[in-house]
């Protein structure tokens, strides 16, 4: 029962990972009605950036790379709706070739080099459990921005237009909401989460130049196994997620483990839970 | 004197200057030169390796060109990127044989690309020199055999290594952690395979895809298998790192032995002080603790503005080396099929790793034991273990 518990508590610290980088998923989604390729790619660029200056000044430059990465992603945007492009399919293909070139930048920048810092080296013993303490920073983090994200989403101004946004978009424009303006603040908040997850995993475990897609492929099955209508569904398919592979990769063959994404994503869209109701009218 | 006639004076000294550097280098400037393609991943996962590799061949081959190249005759290497992918390799054989007429291919950048491109090597009778350890790539079953030619320790050699040292420490239950893919599942086939003839026993095996965010699940499974040592078959630098951190903090702490292609910068950088005395095997020690032929290629790197990575410089040059040794001992015309028939018969060869090239009709693994070292961690470099 104990292993069974360690491999629970591993899966969380794990899954929080996932969480925080579904939260800029599933608020594009919401909001937006796209998906952000490049948010795994954002997470690369801070990691890069933060393993090559180090220290909080190189936390801070990296997150500043991921927000400048995630405002190209935000022009982009704004011209494709000028243009009169208006399908969500060719936002979602423009954040794929951001993701790629933003993967390239790193390798011809950066090289091959894998990003690794290390992180705090104290190792706590609860109930005879070691726990190093990135695991509960990590997981702290994740919650603390998910409930700054849901504060900000249903309780400011700013929030209430983001939602009207997403709802109606016409009858917001009529309203004197900026639409576009407000959705292309989506995208830059998607530079700063995918950022700051992106140097969570850095002082983690590390990643290199291959990572940005997979990551946003993980952040993508978080954010709809329990439904996209809002970031704290997504977080929560996060750690659900991350659970399923550590007992995966603990009890079963562990070459399930890297399975589990995918197969969510899968069985998901396969069964047509994808917030359908997101297009008929449902309130997010 | 005037400055019109300093003008012709320096004219003259000019013209003069181009005669005497044509006539004292008169078989570099009028032999064409020998073509041998370098079919590389240089983007892609394993741009890791094929990145060393294309700059290793480049200042390498400046090196070996001031030489003389083959017997006078300059060497040009050009270089097509396979991208990590089967298909594009296949490609690329074509393209290098078809376009740019080229000997023999140095390359392909992975077992996998090797596979593939060794039938169409075949076909179009041009010899591939493989920088890989894929033990597939010279099987005696494929066909395409006699035009491959592995530059690089084979993944059987090295596997054997590791186990035989772990077993001489007294090290009976190991466990594998494993990246997975065709590199990692070999190490735990390979293992197995060996267990018996070494007296060892594998215990248990972890795999984890290349970009997994936590590794600690992985650990407990093999703690919880009561392994006495840990052989990590894993090439991606952050995943090692990643394992060996996790590793520590769920408190497996037993020898952990880490796969030749791990000898590289980031793993070292990445493990941090938790690694000391971590075992890693090693194709020469470029980095840290340089042979003499090492040694004068990391020069060689560092004067031309790279930062000497592993072991990837090391098998590149290997086919560079033999490609010209090759081209050096063909009295005739040099084709393809020369090249290869004169591979065949290469033995004793030095290039700027350690350890000696030799291929016969039968064996076409070119590089063993003598080309590898057993390094540990210890103030972050990779110490060579004497």
């Amino acid at each position: 029962m104990l292993l069974f518990t360690e491999y629970v508590i591993r899966g969380l610290f794990l899954g929080a990972m996932y969480g925080l980088l579904a939260l800029p998923m599933s608020l594009a989604f919401v909001t937006v009605g796209t998906i952000d390729f490049a948010v795994g790619a954002y997470a690369l660029l801070a990691a890069a950036i933060g393993a090559t200056v180090g220290g909080t000044l190189g936390a801070l430059l990296g997150l500043a790379g991921a927000l400048v990465a995630s405002l190209v992603m935000a022009a982009v945007f704004v011209l494709l709706k000028r243009a009169g492009h208006h399908d969500t399919i060719m936002i979602a293909l423009s954040s794929f070739g951001l993701a790629v070139a933003i993967g390239s930048i790193v390798l011809a920048s950066w090289g091959s080099t894998a990003f690794v810092r290390q992180g705090l080296d104290a190792v706590w013993t609860v109930a005879g459990i070691r726990i190093n303490p990135q695991g509960p920073i990590n997981l702290a983090v994740g919650l603390a921005l998910l409930a700054g994200l849901t504060a900000l989403l249903f309780g400011t101004g700013l929030g209430r237009m983001l939602r009207a946004s997403a709802v109606n978009a016409q009858g917001a424009e009529l309203a004197g909401i900026p639409v576009v303006a407000v959705q292309a603040l989506i995208f830059a908040a998607g530079g700063l989460l995918g950022g700051i997850a992106g140097l969570l995993i850095l002082y983690s475990s590390g990643l290199d130049f291959t990572a940005g897609l997979s990551l946003t492929l993980s952040g993508f099955a978080a954010s709809i196994v329990f439904g996209v209508s809002n970031p704290a569904r997504g977080f929560l398919g996060g750690l659900a997620i991350g659970v399923a592979e550590a007992l995966s990769a603990g009890y079963g063959s562990g070459a399930m483990t890297a399975l589990i994404p995918q197969f969510v994503v899968l069985l998901t869209l396969g069964l047509g839970m994808l917030g359908a109701g997101r297009y008929t009218g449902y309130r997010p | 004197m005037t400055s019109n006639q300093t003008t012709s004076v320096t004219r003259r000294l000019a013209i003069c200057a181009c005669l005497g550097l044509t006539l004292a280098w008169p078989s570099f400037a009028q032999v064409a030169p020998l073509k041998i393609g370098a079919l590389l991943s240089m983007s892609g996962p394993a741009a890791v390796f094929g990145i060393p590799e294309r700059d290793a061949i480049t200042v390498a081959l400046e090196d070996l060109n001031s030489q003389g190249g083959v017997n006078g005759r300059p060497v040009q290497v050009i270089f097509y990127d396979d991208r990590t992918d089967a298909a594009e390799a296949g490609r690329g054989v074509n393209q290098l044989v078809s376009r740019d007429q080229v000997v023999a291919i140095i390359g392909a950048g992975t077992g996998g690309n090797v596979l593939a491109a060794g039938p169409i090597a075949m076909r179009l009778k041009v010899p591939l020199l493989a920088p890989v350890g894929t033990i597939a790539a010279t099987d005696k079953k494929n066909a395409f055999l006699p035009w491959v030619f592995r530059v690089a320790p084979s993944d059987a050699v090295n596997i054997r290594t590791i186990l035989t040292d772990a077993a001489k420490d007294g090290n009976k239950r190991i466990g594998v952690f494993y990246q997975e893919d065709a590199y990692g599942k070999t190490g735990v086939d390979v293992a197995e395979q060996l267990a018996q003839s070494l007296g060892i026993q594998v215990v248990g095996s972890a795999p984890a895809p290349y970009t997994a965010t936590d590794l600690t699940a992985q650990a407990i499974k093999l703690r919880e298998a009561n392994a006495q040592a840990i052989f990590m078959q894993v090439s991606v630098a952050s995943l090692g790192a990643g394992f060996v951190k996790a590793a520590r903090q769920v408190g497996l702490n037993v020898p952990i032995y880490g796969s030749s292609g791990l000898a590289q910068k980031s793993f070292v950088d990445g493990v941090g002080a938790g690694a000391e005395g971590l075992r890693v095997l090693s194709i020469g020690n470029l980095v840290y603790d340089p042979s003499p032929g090492e040694k004068k290629l990391s020069d060689l790197l560092r004067a031309a503005g790279k930062v000497p990575q592993g072991w990837g410089e090391l098998v590149g040059t290997n086919g560079l080396v033999a490609a010209i040794a090759a081209a050096k001992s063909i009295k005739g015309e040099i084709t393809g099929q020369s090249m290869r028939d004169a591979m065949e018969n290469l033995c004793g060869l030095e290039a700027y790793a350690r350890g000696k090239g030799c291929w016969t009709k039968d064996d076409h693994d070119g590089w063993r034991e003598d080309a590898l070292v057993f390094t540990e961690i210890a103030n972050g470099r990779l110490r060579t273990r004497k």
